[in-house]
């Protein structure tokens, strides 16, 4: 973090609807979704009637009658949002890509080779636009959280620097949901409380703001309202958790009704560690109730896991306490699990067989074993068939509003 | 109270009890040693409300009654104070404060009542039984290594002590597990222990009690109630609460049937084990035998540092067979052996390893191995 706005945020407009208008003109300048039953992206013609992304799809056509409903051409997304990515790095090797469509990169030191940041950026833009077709929207600033808030401000097709000497001042007046982590329940909290801007908050005494947003969160909020942000870019970015999450709209908080996503959700995770040969210590379930609020419940085992029946059946336990501690609660919006502690797959200590009623968690014991071969036959077969080829019967048959491709591309490289 | 005690005592003393003082207290008393003086004799008594010491010295007592101060800071002064020198201490006329003089040091400590110190010795203790501290030691010494710090399973977070019978008659035993290994030890048992019940002694408590066998030279009385123990090593009296669980049924992680054998040198494999794991990583620490016709290789791979190698000569006359282990548990156990040779009843690389010294049937140690 330097004194002069070197950090650049880019991010693809609208990607998989610029995408899908890309390969066929035809829907070119009118709205367009891709999805069907919940809208996965929406197009810019498309947002402006008030359509966006986790919207149902009735909702979208009762807000635009002419909207295009398309299927995901998910094998473009991943080739044409490694090529934008390759793009960048053709300026900086300090390149840290966050999902399949943005990434941040620190441009310092390159200015003798392309020129000033600024110069930079509409180089990327341009070549972008040129090579690949896309609008990709530039953030430029001193920070990280500063040039992420610049790009979405630039936002449609645009660019925006921000200069060092003037930054609060541009900060102060936006409002406070362009903030890393305020959300939909925080913004409403700080509103409750007259806090619309971002200058309103920074205002803010720090112990009014924790006793709203809690002290890990408000300590957080407050260094970034002032722009402190010392967050390096971190070019080997390998994820320190591994999650997959899973929104139902709106369902009854009931057994038959979340352990068939939790083991669907389990299966996701676990594959993935143990296609990376690693396994997990720490279990976290988040379940989000009908007021978008969530709680969180985790465990950290005395062994690392990698088996999809032990993580769903802790990730179960962890769902029924924090319902039994949410009683009030009848209907669920969202869930999801994680496994974070990432270790690779050491050799293993087996268990004595002293016929314990935890061995059951620990994949050291016998039990274990047997479900370590399970899960190996069944990645295997997919590995052969494909990933629908073969699944536990907790979750067969489960229908998912997101295709597969999708959440693959959102996940990151563990 | 007032009362002269010579400093290496009362500081010999002091050094049994503060141990069992916890460094941090939410009640105040807890940090504090109980000093009860009466007869010729000053008695000191520390507790963690789980284990309770008392130990009784020889004082010059000239007016009886009892306090309470600070353990740490007491044992720190006497510490300090000089060889030979003569303590005393005086409680003040409305008991708030100790004064300790000694030449011409003088502190004046603050003090909590004596009646509010609770008291854990008491009780029926219908089981008693006599022991020799060094057999007492023994069976520790042989299985303390094996007890489980995870807290989720408190019921393994000691030693179980319990008889059993046998072809000579009954055994006292002691076994205790972490669910990786297992060690058990034995002894002919006392008379009066054959009807105690299975007792989980916590693994503070058992420490304690090695640590003072050791100093202890002749016979240690040991009584049992439903949730204590109580043991009496000369003037030293530790009581203890038991833990309230059940044991696991562990006979059935003994193997019987394990039919390759193999016998090696104890010191040679020890430090053959202890050379090859230089290279293991913290985590991980698998050691890979290699046992075929007479020979055994030992092989530690460590992606991030390189491999270690080196070959043994072994009795072994089965199929050839590779089985990993922790080298931790491997040096632990070796630790624990002790004549000449070491025989390991295998069965497969899957399944529980026997340890046993060879011609000893005391003790044993069962191994899991780790998956190769």
């Amino acid at each position: 973090m330097g004194a002069t706005a070197t950090i650049l945020h880019a991010d693809l407009d609208a990607f998989y609807a610029s995408v899908e208008q890309l390969l066929d003109p035809s829907l070119r300048g009118r709205p367009i979704a891709v999805g069907g039953g919940v809208v996965l992206a929406a197009s810019y013609e498309a947002k402006k009637f008030g359509v966006h992304g986790g919207m149902s799809g009735r909702k979208a056509r009762e807000l635009c009658p002419e909207l295009r409903f398309v299927g995901g051409h998910f094998d473009e997304y991943q080739r044409l949002g490694e090529a934008a990515i390759k793009v960048i790095g053709d300026f900086t090797p300090l390149v840290e890509r966050i999902s399949i469509d943005e990434a941040f990169a620190d441009v310092a030191g390159t200015e003798h080779l392309f020129g000033p940041p600024e110069a930079v950026a509409r180089a990327i833009r341009s070549r972008v636009r040129e090579e690949l077709g896309l609008p990709i929207s530039v953030g430029v600033a001193r920070t990280k959280h500063l040039a992420k808030i610049a790009s979405q401000v630039a936002k449609p097709d645009g660019l925006l620097v921000v200069d060092p000497v003037r930054e609060l001042e541009f900060l102060h007046q936006l409002p406070v949901e362009l903030m890393w982590g305020v959300g939909p329940v925080t913004k409403a909290e700080l509103a409750a409380a007259g806090v619309t801007t971002i200058g309103q908050l920074a205002a803010m005494p720090g112990r009014s703001l924790e006793g709203i947003v809690g002290q890990a969160i408000g300590e957080k909020l407050g260094a970034l309202a002032w722009n402190r942000d010392p967050r390096a870019i971190h070019t080997e970015h390998r994820a320190r958790s591994v999650g997959a999450q899973s929104a139902l709209g709106r369902k009854a908080a009931r057994e038959e009704v979340y352990r068939p996503t939790l083991h669907y959700l389990a299966d996701r995770v676990a594959t993935r560690l143990r296609a990376k040969e690693r396994s997990g210590r720490t279990v976290t379930a988040r379940v989000r109730f009908a007021d978008l609020r969530s709680v969180t419940r985790s465990t950290t085992l005395p062994a690392g896991i990698s088996a999809t029946t032990i993580l769903a059946e802790i990730a179960e336990e962890l769902v029924r306490a924090a319902l039994r501690d949410h009683p009030g609660e009848r209907i669920v919006s969202l869930l999801a699990i994680s496994v974070s502690h990432l270790e690779p797959d050491a050799m293993l200590q087996l268990e004595l067989p002293l016929g314990l009623a935890d061995e059951k968690r620990r994949p050291g014991a016998r039990l274990a074993a047997a479900r370590r071969k399970a899960d190996g036959a069944v990645d295997a077969i997919r590995r052969r068939f494909g990933r629908e080829a073969v699944a536990y019967g907790t979750v067969a048959g489960l229908a998912h509003g997101v295709p597969e491709g999708f959440r693959e591309l959102a996940e990151k490289e563990i | 109270m007032k009362a002269t005690i010579e400093r290496a005592t009362l500081l010999k003393s002091l050094g049994h009890i503060h141990r069992v003082v916890e460094r941090r207290n939410t009640i105040p008393i807890l940090s504090n040693v109980l000093l009860r003086a009466e007869g010729e004799k000053l008695t000191l008594k520390a507790t963690d409300l789980d284990v309770e010491i008392t130990e009784g010295i020889p004082a010059e007592v000239a007016t009886p009654g009892a306090t309470t101060v600070s353990a740490q800071i007491l044992y720190d002064i006497t510490r300090k104070l000089p060889e030979g020198a003569e303590v005393a201490l005086e409680v003040d006329g409305e008991g708030r404060t100790l004064t300790v003089r000694a030449g011409r040091s003088r502190f004046s400590l603050q003090a909590l009542p004596a009646s509010d110190f609770p008291d854990l010795a008491t009780g029926d203790f219908p089981i008693r039984f006599q022991l020799d501290a060094s057999a007492l030691k023994q069976l520790i010494d042989r299985t303390q290594f094996a007890i489980s710090t995870e807290e989720t399973r408190y019921y393994l977070n000691g030693i179980y002590l319990h008889v059993v019978s046998a072809n000579t008659g009954p055994m006292l035993r002691a076994v205790a597990t972490d669910g990786h290994r297992l060690a058990q030890a034995q002894l002919g048992a006392p008379e009066g222990a054959a009807e105690m019940p299975g007792i989980i002694v916590p693994r503070k408590t058992v420490g304690e009690l090695q640590k003072l066998a050791e100093i202890a030279d002749g016979d240690v009385t040991v009584e049992i109630s439903d949730t204590k123990i109580r043991t009496t090593i000369g003037p030293i009296v530790l009581t203890s609460k038991l833990i309230d669980g059940t044991f696991p049924p562990y006979e059935r992680v003994i193997p019987q049937a394990n039919d390759k054998v193999l016998k090696v040198d104890r010191g040679e494999f020890s430090d053959a084990v202890d050379r090859v794991s230089t290279i293991a990583s913290e985590r991980g620490r698998a050691v890979k035998l290699a046992l075929s016709d007479g020979r055994m290789v030992l092989t530690v791979n460590n992606p991030d540092s390189g491999s270690a190698t080196e070959e043994i000569g072994v009795q072994f006359d089965a199929a050839p067979l590779e089985i990993g282990f922790n080298s931790r548990y491997l040096l632990d156990i070796g630790g624990q052996l002790k004549t000449g040779t070491a025989v390991f009843r295998l069965a497969d690389p899957g399944s529980p390893t026997l340890i046993q010294d060879e011609g000893e049937n005391d003790a044993l140690y069962v191994l899991m191995p780790m998956r190769v």
